[in-house]
């Protein structure tokens, strides 16, 4: 996780299917400073073409592992999209895109 | 004991990549390289392949069921369960991110039109537990 990023004057937004309550856990786990927001049925992760269906342990309805910069006009400047569950982004990688924006 | 130490190796090789990949799992270049365990067991079923071919006692073949096992086994995993499929993506490099508003931990909703002008966001869409 991109623990690393929470000096770089960014707003991270982790978006999952999961409860709130679970994601509350996860974030203080953490130590990190994430705003988890829930989508619940998952609406907006459809909307943003990232479905991964029946891709869940249980068959269920699950998230393509996604990773987003956006700017402060709103553009998205880096993207990466997992193709295997296994993978992450590097958060360097993620930390450079973020101060390539400049302010 | 040098007798079986070929099989000694390819266990090892086995157990290593094994403990290794999960011990250096919050390491990108590890964690983003999963085949990297693949090449150990092969190399691992090339090991007691040859051993086994100079001399088939049970130390050997024990050694390439295992490390054959776990190269079909890590494979599949590999190559099949942990493919995500692709999917048209509604986002592009040097387009506006489409606006959400979601919940937040404490039920506040969050809109990204939000943090307009104020700061870049970061979207971090995540498997979740369930």
């Amino acid at each position: 996780m991109l623990t690393e990023l929470g000096d770089e004057g960014v707003q991270i937004l982790a978006i999952s299917p999961d409860p709130n309550e679970r994601s509350q856990e996860l974030a203080q786990k953490l130590h990190a400073r994430y705003r988890f927001l829930t989508d619940n049925d998952l609406a907006v992760t459809r909307s943003y073409g990232l479905l991964h269906a029946h891709g869940g342990h249980k068959g269920q309805d699950v998230a393509r592992p996604t990773t987003v910069v956006i700017d402060r006009r709103g553009i998205v400047r880096w993207l990466q999209l997992a193709d295997s569950i296994q993978v992450r982004p590097d958060p360097a990688d993620v930390a450079r895109a973020v101060r390539q924006l400049g302010s | 004991m040098s007798r079986y130490g070929p099989a000694l190796v390819s266990v090892l090789l086995c157990v290593g990549a094994i403990a290794g990949y999960y011990a250096f799992l919050r390491v990108p270049a590890i964690r983003n390289h999963p085949a990297l365990y693949l090449v150990a067991f092969a190399i691992a079923a090339v090991i007691a392949g040859a051993a086994t071919w100079q001399a088939a006692r049970w130390p050997n073949l024990a050694a390439l069921g295992l490390s054959v096992v776990l190269l079909i086994l890590g494979g599949y995993f590999n190559f099949v369960l942990a493919r995500v499929p692709s999917s048209p993506v509604a986002l592009r490099v040097g387009e506006p991110a489409p606006d959400f508003t979601l919940p937040d931990a404490a039920g506040a909703p969050v809109s990204l039109a939000s943090f307009r002008d104020r700061t870049p966001v970061v979207l971090v869409f995540y498997r979740g537990y369930w």
